[in-house]
């Protein structure tokens, strides 16, 4: 099995697409860095108190607008708390390598599932377009076996990536705004009160929380992949897919019908470092009904790939 | 027992049988031809036999094993080619090689140096395939077929766009692969003239059934022969002749008549045609090609 799969990583990563979908990952790091430079808000001043204040107000106003949607006005909430409790606290709010990559890790593995979807949707379809599905299948290997090394592949793919956008966030996030701040807390807003962890902590529980987005995105291609052989239409329906569902689940946040929309399942922090948006959705209520929907998938696409007669 | 052992293999599409009950045997160090039109269910019957398509009837032995039910143990005795080979354009030859090795236990790294060499790709093996020509790509094909030591090898269509030397080549390394290691060789080819040099045997499928087998060496020992004779007076040729042996069928054109008889014979027709003032000019044996063969058995249509 181990050999199979490194066949597959082998065919991933002797492309030189490959490496150019990694490099558009650890751009997008850099943006970020340089998107929050331009806009100043990492330096730390005296009137950092004012500021805080200002900022309070502004979100207020914000939150009591009338076209102000859920996600909006429970965000603005959050963060009047927390500017609140740095304030009563006397902590000045800074921006170091750790604070960065903590809260650019969804985003990363939101760019991550994207460039996987291509992996993912050309892992299988690709050996049926060029023909050496006929090589691969008459060798001493089940089907099974090739299909799941080929999922592995995938998968191991988008973790990796996402660990060296995450790396990457945190080397240049240091050079840029510094290394220290390992040691301060991460603070967060649970049940309307502040509460604390290590920072590395939440950076690791934060990076775990929001797999099964990547699980997810990787799973649908690669399905599709499997299934119907086509490397275009398994990657376009994936992206469309995971944007929408992505972009639905933020605006629909807190909208009782999104108990049972997968993608607001995919990120599971909630459950730990605040609350669920849903009132009632328990984290065994998430994990089961993420199960559910992989489970289908691999229920669609694995019997089709191993009875497929290759013609 | 046979290497390979074909029993009642059927494949049926919805209400269209394709492959019809196919029964076939192939013994180690023996090359078979299938051979059959366009449609003739060659194609599907090699696919099922490595398993890449499922068979509605029928089984398939390896070695004695079963290799539906006992794939993975009995693919590792068997190489395959089907149609161009069709490798990773984007890996070097050594990776390809090097990925189909590490699909089977036990391959080692002085194996893979070893069926480089013998298929003559030592310079160019660490290049790109997509840099390579299709003869190269052939001869990789072969070493990717080869590096597990497969005792049972299976070629669909092989000499498919590869100029004569390269099918030579081919030719070349098979016999020696059926002689020297009594590797048991299945390929398909619409080649009549290379099967018949490479092959020990052909079997002929049409519509979806195997109708017939031929040794190679048997034809060559068939009794009778078209026999052609170059004369300046064909009609009068004809005319005797048709004393001689009233029945048989004699086609004649300006210079030429052609019959079929004994080889023993030959002699006596010649003296006859001399002596009735016949000048006869030339005797040419025609031996009875595959081709003749095939167009006999198959009644010529869609070939």
């Amino acid at each position: 099995m181990i050999s199979f799969i490194r066949n597959e990583n082998m065919k991933i990563y002797k492309r030189k697409r490959t490496w150019v979908m990694i490099a558009i990952v650890l751009l997008y790091v850099v943006l970020q860095i340089v998107n929050l430079k331009t806009a100043g808000s990492d330096a730390v001043n005296d009137n950092w108190r004012v500021q805080l204040e200002q900022k309070n107000v502004q979100l207020r106003q914000e939150a009591s607008k009338s076209d102000a949607l859920n996600i909006e006005i429970k965000q603005a909430e959050k963060h009047i708390v927390l500017n609140q409790y740095y304030l009563d606290k006397d902590i000045p709010p800074s921006t170091n390598a750790w604070t960065f990559a903590v809260s650019l890790v969804r985003n990363i593995i939101f760019a991550v599932s994207l460039i996987s979807i291509i992996i993912a949707g050309e892992i299988v379809a690709a050996e049926f377009v060029s023909g050496t599905i006929k090589l691969l299948l008459t060798r001493s290997a089940s089907r099974t076996k090739i299909y799941i090394s080929k999922y592995v592949a995938a998968i191991l793919f988008g973790l990796m990536l996402s660990v060296a956008g995450i790396l990457t966030s945190i080397f240049l996030g240091g050079f840029i705004f510094g290394f220290d701040g390992l040691a301060d807390s991460y603070f967060y807003v649970k049940n309307q009160a502040v509460e604390e962890v290590p920072m590395l902590q939440a950076l690791l529980v934060g990076y775990v929380l929001n797999i099964p987005f990547l699980l997810i995105v990787i799973t649908l291609a690669f399905m599709i992949s499997a299934a119907f052989r086509s490397t275009t239409f398994s990657i376009v329906i994936s992206l469309l897919v995971s944007l929408t569902g992505f972009i639905i689940a933020i605006a629909m946040d807190g909208w009782s019908w999104t108990k049972y929309f997968v993608f607001s399942h995919t990120d599971l922090t909630p459950y730990i470092y605040g609350n669920p948006s849903v009132d009632g959705v328990t984290l065994g209520f998430s994990l089961v009904f993420i199960g559910i929907h992989l489970a289908v998938m691999y229920l669609v696409s694995y019997p089709i790939f191993v009875k497929r007669d290759v013609v | 027992m046979s290497l390979l052992q074909i029993r009642d293999l059927t494949k049926k599409v919805g209400n269209k049988i394709i492959v019809d009950q196919v029964t076939l045997n192939i013994e180690k160090g023996e090359i078979l031809g299938l051979l059959g039109p366009n449609g003739a269910g060659k194609t599907s019957t090699i696919r099922m036999i490595v398993g890449l398509m499922s068979k509605t009837r029928g089984q398939v032995l390896i070695d004695g094993t079963d290799a539906h039910t006992h794939f993975e143990q009995t693919m590792k005795h068997v190489g395959v080619i089907v149609e161009n080979p069709d490798l990773y354009k984007y890996l070097s030859g050594y990776d390809n090689l090097l990925h189909f090795s590490r699909m089977t236990p036990g391959v080692t790294e002085a194996r893979i140096r070893e069926v480089i060499s013998l298929v003559g790709l030592e310079h160019s093996i660490s290049d790109k395939v997509a840099t390579y020509s299709l003869g190269m790509r052939q001869r990789l094909g072969l070493a990717v077929a080869l590096v597990h030591k497969p005792s049972l090898l299976i070629l669909d269509e092989p000499t498919n766009g590869l100029d004569p030397a390269g099918i030579r080549e081919l030719r070349g390394h098979l016999k020696h692969l059926a002689q020297k290691e009594s590797v048991g060789i299945m390929i398909s080819s619409h080649l009549m003239s290379e099967m018949e040099m490479m092959c020990d045997r052909v079997a002929i499928m049409q519509k979806g059934k195997l109708i017939s087998t031929h040794k190679i060496s048997d034809m060559e020992e068939d009794e009778r022969l078209q026999v052609r004779f170059e004369v300046d007076r064909p009609d009068l040729a004809v005319q005797i002749l048709q004393t001689l042996m009233s029945g048989d069928e004699i086609t004649t054109d300006q210079r030429h008549i052609q019959i079929r008889i004994a080889k023993s014979d030959i002699p006596e027709i010649s003296q006859k045609l001399m002596a009735s003032g016949i000048n006869v000019y030339g005797v040419h044996t025609l031996k009875k090609t595959l081709e003749d063969i095939f167009i006999e058995i198959t009644g010529g249509e869609d070939h």
